[in-house]
């Protein structure tokens, strides 16, 4: 189920468009599709390419707002506590620690616990020495430790679950569809001018409701509308490290600061964020510099020493799409509160509504707001039930999953119940050849190569690895990544020059993310890889795509 | 334990200069922390495919001088151009002298084929793998593209698109046995080599006879993935014979097996010319004194020093850690020569992973007899070749082999012209 051309040949109007792909676009999709709307979403890359897939994976508990934003944290943890339910294969239970060290001061500690409290967080201090014992990697000098129930969240696995349930319920997704404009009929907005950027054309489609759910991006999507919502661009920058250090989420706890959070996630775990006001113009080229390395190393020592001596694979750098609402030059005090703007009373444009601001946390919530909202202006009566049934993936249980495809070498069957969930059902009647491994580092095998590019709309290798973290490990791609364009091109239509193509783009993708950290043994393998590729194979870049890396 | 050289690294580099010693009746040992950047060999060696400014080199011989007028750093500028062409015939020579009946000359380059199936220039290659010597022109109408079934390391789709755009018609089929299903069964081992145990056994012969032939019917030529004939040297001609057809190899992803074979066969020439190859080991630590080395210490030899007149370091680029990046800094981890680098780390790196990445031309500093400098001064007898030096570019320019193999040649030439110095001063 790749991209169809349903859309164009698609002659009644949609009841909803919905311009974007992130966790917010998806959850809006699928909470659309339950309540029997007829919807479309569209996103010009692929999904969970924005903000969605650009933070810590933390399944906030809410703690971290709650002495400076209580509404967000109420919001927060009672999503958290959802999500640990219907994306219980997104999720891992780690809980987290909020952990004073010798500079820091003590007595925030308490103003924390009472304001957990009082949003009704359930935070607890513990002895210093019993928070080692329970995360030997904690810096042991801490003076104090607060448990909180944070967790973490695969996001990218999340938003495609939502496509997936969406797509279920009769909704259709467009990824590679670019919105270039909005079609506007005196005052109401009745559809979208779009750029299919697979098949290269320019068509036009019509709906009742237009969703602007694109993050950072909803400033220029209402431009095309004439209207001004300010956002205020944040950069953060986080780093990945090659393996695993805590087994929990690991917090200062102090006022938000640089680097401040150690996530730990599926091999890895990472460090930030940084944050620092960006212009609007600059969105779409987000680079980590050396000062922001320097800033998470020397701060992320500080949770777990043994940073220090943990290769970093990568770093990567996020826009939160904060709405403007003072002058505050970092952006850590805007409000992380959902916005949903109804364009029909604050502009008197019909037929369009948007909704941003949030967090990854608060996606569902932010779904259902702007749900609430469509059907009022449809006169849909259906409730809410995003809240209460499970996502595809968190239907069946691990050990039901596990005797399904039992029949699948162990180390495999793992990984992929690990992240698909019961989607790993798929790979039941998989031959030897489909069993062979594609990345030994994240064990991801043939078949779930071959159930990617078939069915989770996969256009690249980039997207593939969105879907099953092919070139996420230790070696970034080095060998598993011409596996990949080899099964490419046996299960996408794509010719072989495009999937040889998608290759190259695949690797300056990975280069982008090594680069601010390329010393030591991750120079070892970048050299390595470039030997392999451009020396061995003769591989580089098309002319075209030359001139893009240069713009 | 005293010998007349002690080569650090055992790569190629360190291999040719120490195989040239010992023909030259030298007691040689090599110190080799294992893996060379031989395991992903190409199966041919660059000598000299672009000027450090891009342009073409076609005759390396004869534009070797461009290079020489304008890129001082250079090593093969150290070397000037009279020592340059000697040494490109010197070591033409040594490999069939070793028994490595390898095609093409440092006159003219020829194109080897990748596993994409690019065409690209270089000076050497393997028997057996496949070649053209025009780079827009391959030597078939038709070829049939064999690959085994379910390997993900090579991927005859690549070629054939290549191919086709060059106006070569291909056909793409897959042999199978019934005992790579073993293997199969493990899903990390469809590797090559142990692919290759299997393919090569006696029992796959007939197998191979029967379907090639078909395969063969309405080609020119066969192209096979590099998985072939290393244990068993005589069966990729035999089948041949049988079919009536020629068989051509074309390198896989790593392992790369004919880099591991050339590796092996390099190693045994020198062991069996009386060298001491010291597998699994590595220089923790050497003692400097009157600017010369004295003693060299390993990690499996404890403090027993090795001792020798002279000390050749060949240990390689980042990948061999024969130099090593921190945050800010390169350094050379064994004696601390000076290193050539850029101060800021951010100007190390293009953006783009395919321009030229600054980082790759870092290395350590040498004299214009290659003596390692350390302080600015060099040490007498301590003598620095391979991927190791400073001042060139081994994938830009397609001269990293070249640089190896032309480096330990000239090395070793000159130990052995001391040597005869001291002996003919000494009588």
């Amino acid at each position: 189920m790749k991209t169809t051309t349903t859309a164009s040949t698609h002659t009644e109007p949609w009841d909803v468009i919905i311009i974007g792909g992130g966790a917010t676009g998806a959850g809006t999709a699928r909470d659309c599709a339950r309540r029997g709307l007829k919807t479309l979403m569209l996103e010009r890359h692929d999904i969970a390419t924005g903000a969605t897939g650009r933070n810590h994976g933390l399944l906030h508990s809410g703690s971290r707002y709650a002495v400076t934003d209580r509404e967000s944290a109420e919001e927060c943890i009672k999503e958290n506590m959802i999500l640990k339910k219907i994306a219980r294969h997104c999720v891992e239970k780690t809980d987290g620690l909020f952990l004073t060290l010798p500079e820091d001061d003590l007595s925030y500690q308490s103003k924390f616990i009472e304001s957990c409290q009082a949003a009704g967080i359930n935070v607890q201090a513990i002895d210093p020495k019993e928070a080692l014992l329970r995360e030997p990697s904690a810096n042991p000098t801490i003076i104090g430790a607060v448990l909180v129930p944070d967790g973490t969240v695969d996001p990218f696995r999340l938003t495609l679950s939502n496509i997936l349930d969406a797509k279920e319920h009769g909704a259709e997704i467009l990824t590679y569809h670019e919105v270039l404009g909005l079609i506007k009929e005196q005052n109401r907005i009745i559809g979208v001018k779009i750029y299919d950027h697979v098949n290269k054309e320019e068509k036009d489609i019509y709906g009742n409701i237009i969703v602007n759910a694109s993050g950072i991006w909803g400033q220029k999507i209402a431009e095309y509308a004439d209207l001004k919502i300010k956002m205020f661009p944040a950069k953060g920058s986080l780093l990945i490290f090659g393996h695993r250090v805590n087994q929990m989420v690991l917090n200062r706890c102090r006022k938000p600061a640089d680097a401040d959070i150690l996530v730990p996630g599926d091999t890895i775990c990472l460090i930030g964020t940084t944050s620092t006001h960006v212009p609007f113009e600059e969105v779409d080229q987000m680079y980590v510099n050396p000062e922001e390395v320097d800033i998470l190393l020397r701060e992320g020592e500080k949770l777990s020493p043994s940073l220090v001596n943990t290769r970093i694979l990568r770093g990567y750098a996020g826009v939160r799409p904060l709405v403007a609402s003072d002058d505050d030059p970092s952006g850590r005090n805007v409000s992380r509160g959902i916005v949903l703007l109804d364009h029909e009373i604050r502009d008197g444009l019909e037929g369009f509504i948007t909704i941003t601001g949030g967090k990854l946390m608060t996606y569902r919530l932010m779904a259902e707001w702007a749900t609430d909202l469509i059907c009022k202006k449809l006169n849909n009566t259906t409730r809410c039930t995003t809240a209460e049934v499970n996502l595809p993936g968190s239907r069946l249980t691990k050990e039901e999953v596990n005797k399904k495809i039992i029949s699948v070498p162990s180390s495999i069957r793992e990984s992929a119940i690990y992240r698909m969930g019961d989607k790993a059902e798929n790979l039941s009647c998989n031959t030897d050849i489909e069993n062979s491994l594609v990345c030994e580092c994240e064990e991801v095998s043939a078949g779930e190569v071959e159930y990617a590019f078939k069915e989770l709309h996969v256009n690249n290798l980039i997207d593939l690895r969105r879907r099953t973290r092919v070139g996420m490990g230790t070696c970034q791609g080095e060998l598993c990544a011409c596996r990949a364009a080899g099964l490419m091109n046996q299960y996408s239509n794509l010719p072989a020059n495009k999937c040889k193509e998608s290759l190259s783009v695949f690797l300056n993708e990975r280069w982008k993310g090594i680069r601010p950290i390329a010393w030591g043994d991750t120079l070892r393998e970048s050299e390595f890889t470039s030997w392999i590729y451009e020396g061995v194979c003769g591989l580089n870049l098309s002319e075209e795509q030359l001139k893009n890396t240069k713009k | 334990m005293t010998f007349d050289t002690v080569i650090i690294g055992g790569g190629l580099s360190g291999l040719i200069s120490g195989i040239r010693l010992l023909q030259n009746k030298k007691k040689c040992a090599i110190i080799s922390s294992g893996q060379s950047a031989l395991h992903f060999f190409s199966g041919s060696f660059d000598l000299l495919n672009f000027l450090p400014n891009g342009e073409k080199v076609a005759y390396p011989q004869k534009e070797i001088n461009k290079l020489i007028k304008n890129f001082p750093e250079h090593p093969y500028t150290k070397l000037g151009e009279n020592e340059f062409n000697k040494l490109t015939e010197q070591a033409e020579q040594l490999l069939k002298q070793v028994g490595l009946h390898v095609q093409g000359s440092s006159e003219k380059n020829h194109f080897r084929i990748t596993p994409l199936g690019e065409l690209k220039p270089t000076w050497l290659t393997m028997p057996q793998f496949a070649i053209t010597h025009n780079d827009s022109l391959l030597p078939w109408k038709k070829v049939c593209l064999i690959n085994i079934k379910g390997f993900l390391d090579f991927h005859p789709e690549f070629v054939s698109e290549a191919f086709k755009a060059k106006g070569v018609k291909t056909e793409i089929q897959f042999f199978d046995l019934p005992e790579l299903d073993r293997i199969r069964k493990n899903p990390s081992e469809f590797r090559s080599t142990n692919l290759s145990i299997i393919l090569d056994k006696e029992s796959s012969r007939e197998k191979m006879i029967e379907d090639f032939s078909v395969f063969s019917k309405n080609s020119d030529a066969l192209i096979l993935p590099d998985c072939w004939g290393h244990k068993n040297s005589s069966l990729l001609s035999d089948v041949m014979k049988e079919i009536g057809k020629p068989i051509f190899l074309l390198p896989t992803f790593p392992p790369s097996l004919i880099g591991v074979y050339t590796q092996q066969f390099l190693k045994d020439c020198f062991t069996k010319l009386g060298g001491t190859y010291m597998l699994g080991d590595s220089v923790t630590e050497a003692n400097i004194k009157n600017n010369r080395v004295t003693e060299v210490f390993t990690k499996n030899h404890g403090n027993i020093p090795f001792k020798a007149d002279n000390v050749i370091l060949s240990s390689g680029s980042f990948f061999s850690q024969g130099i090593i990046a921190d945050m800010n800094k390169v350094y050379e981890p064994v004696f601390s020569l000076d290193t050539d680098f850029l101060e800021k780390r951010s100007d190390w790196y293009n953006r783009n992973l395919f321009e030229n990445q600054k980082y790759q031309q870092f290395g350590v500093k040498t004299d214009n007899n290659f003596r390692g400098l350390k302080n600015g001064k060099p040490i007498d007898n301590l003598f620095v070749t391979g991927a190791i030096l400073n001042g060139f570019n081994p994938i830009k320019e397609g001269c990293g082999a070249g640089v190896s193999i032309l480096t330990a040649l000239y090395v070793a030439n000159q130990i052995l012209i001391k040597e005869q110095t001291y002996e003919s001063a000494g009588q």
